[in-house]
């Protein structure tokens, strides 16, 4: 996975990620859009072919896109933790 | 409308090959990407690479070659690599990266079929999941000779990697009755998954699960606006996986887990490294 810098400013930041496609795009916006202090956030696969994604992230300039973006992170994986642990306790009880 | 508080998740129905999981608490965007994990990023077992010897059959190498690549064999995630990440750098492979399984075959006396089951591996743990798929058939004095290399891959790359056959989920119905129905029964007539049933001037739903969600109820039911209602659970998702023997269901799951932590490491490690320039 590699990243390039397209656009950064105080408040937006826009990237470049190879190697990320729907799968990781779509639930990294949805948690992004679910952060009161994201203006916008949206991506773009520009070639269906490729698997190279843009990102856009806009704060409301209260914080740095940026954190905003670590914080979806954080909060994808605290949900496949939950997820984990959760199935590996349903599964025990079959 | 989604919370990380509370993720439920019960087990419906489990077999050796399929599972089905009743999960609440996730949203579309999860398990779309728990599907999409499974079906292409899921490592498995698949014949990779073939070495004629002989060929005498009618059908050409690469023919034979698809075919076999395409039988399920039997992965053992622990203890092999996938070959791009394996130590050995050797685009041949090595004995942590690949499997060697070999068929010789000759058709002496009459004509036959050639199953699944006559490939001889030399690992007896990777083997086809079923002895019974056919590969090819000779006639008679026909023969085929050769040795098949079998590495890990993803179902990104070709199909045959993928350790499912089937991976859906669909959104969980929810069935009401208003109290304005006459119980004409019309609903339980059209239900093509028996998911209603009439008792005593009632209309009762029987089999929720089953429900397709399809709205062919709500559309035969003579009253204005309709007296039933069918709409569906919005964190609620039935996810029904059918492996295809290749790693347990369960395998599966986690595995899919683990390669989406994965992935969003990478991602996170790289934006904190990632300075960027100011333009």
């Amino acid at each position: 996975m590699k990243i390039k810098t397209l656009k950064k400013t105080s408040n937006e930041l826009k990237i470049e990620v190879e190697g990320m496609g729907h799968t990781l795009c779509n639930l990294l916006q949805k948690r992004l859009l679910e952060d009161e202090n994201v203006d916008l956030a949206g991506y773009n696969i520009p070639h269906p072919l490729a698997s190279n994604s843009i990102i856009y992230v806009r704060t409301k300039g209260n914080v740095e896109s940026k954190s905003a973006l670590l914080k979806a992170v954080e909060k994808t994986r605290e949900m496949n933790e939950k997820f984990r642990k959760e199935i590996e306790k349903a599964l025990k009880k079959i | 409308m989604w919370s990380v508080e509370i993720v439920e998740v019960e087990v419906l129905e489990k077999d050796e090959r399929n599972v089905r999981l009743l999960i609440r608490g996730v949203d579309v965007p999860f398990v779309n990407a728990l599907r999409r994990t499974i079906i292409s990023e899921v490592p498995c077992m698949a014949i990779d690479e073939v070495v004629m010897i002989e060929n005498s059959s009618i059908l050409q190498d690469e023919i034979i070659a698809l075919r076999l690549g395409l039988i399920p064999l039997k992965t053992d995630l622990d203890s092999y690599n996938l070959p791009q990440e394996c130590p050995c750098k050797s685009e041949f492979g090595c004995n942590l990266c690949r499997v060697t399984l070999t068929l010789d075959v000759e058709a002496k006396e009459e004509t036959r079929t050639v199953y699944s089951g006559e490939l001889k591996s030399e690992n007896p743990e990777i083997v086809p999941v079923s002895d019974k798929i056919p590969i090819i058939k000779l006639a008679r004095g026909q023969k085929l000779r050769l040795e098949a290399y079998a590495r890990l891959g993803k179902g990104k790359n070709h199909a045959k990697w993928q350790p499912v056959s089937m991976c859906t989920y669909k959104y969980f119905p929810k069935i009401e009755v208003l109290s304005k129905c006459d119980a004409c029964g019309k609903c339980v007539e059209i239900c093509p998954r028996k998911v209603l049933a009439k008792t005593e001037n009632k209309i009762e739903v029987r089999n929720l699960m089953a429900c397709t969600l399809c709205q062919d109820c709500v559309e035969v039911c003579p009253q204005n606006p309709p007296a039933i209602k069918v709409e569906h659970e919005e964190d609620t998702f039935i996810f029904s996986l059918e492996s295809t023997n290749a790693l347990p269901p369960e395998r599966i799951l986690t595995e899919a887990i683990k390669i989406l932590d994965k992935q969003f490491n990478e991602f996170e490690e790289q934006i904190k490294v990632e300075k960027g320039e100011e333009s």
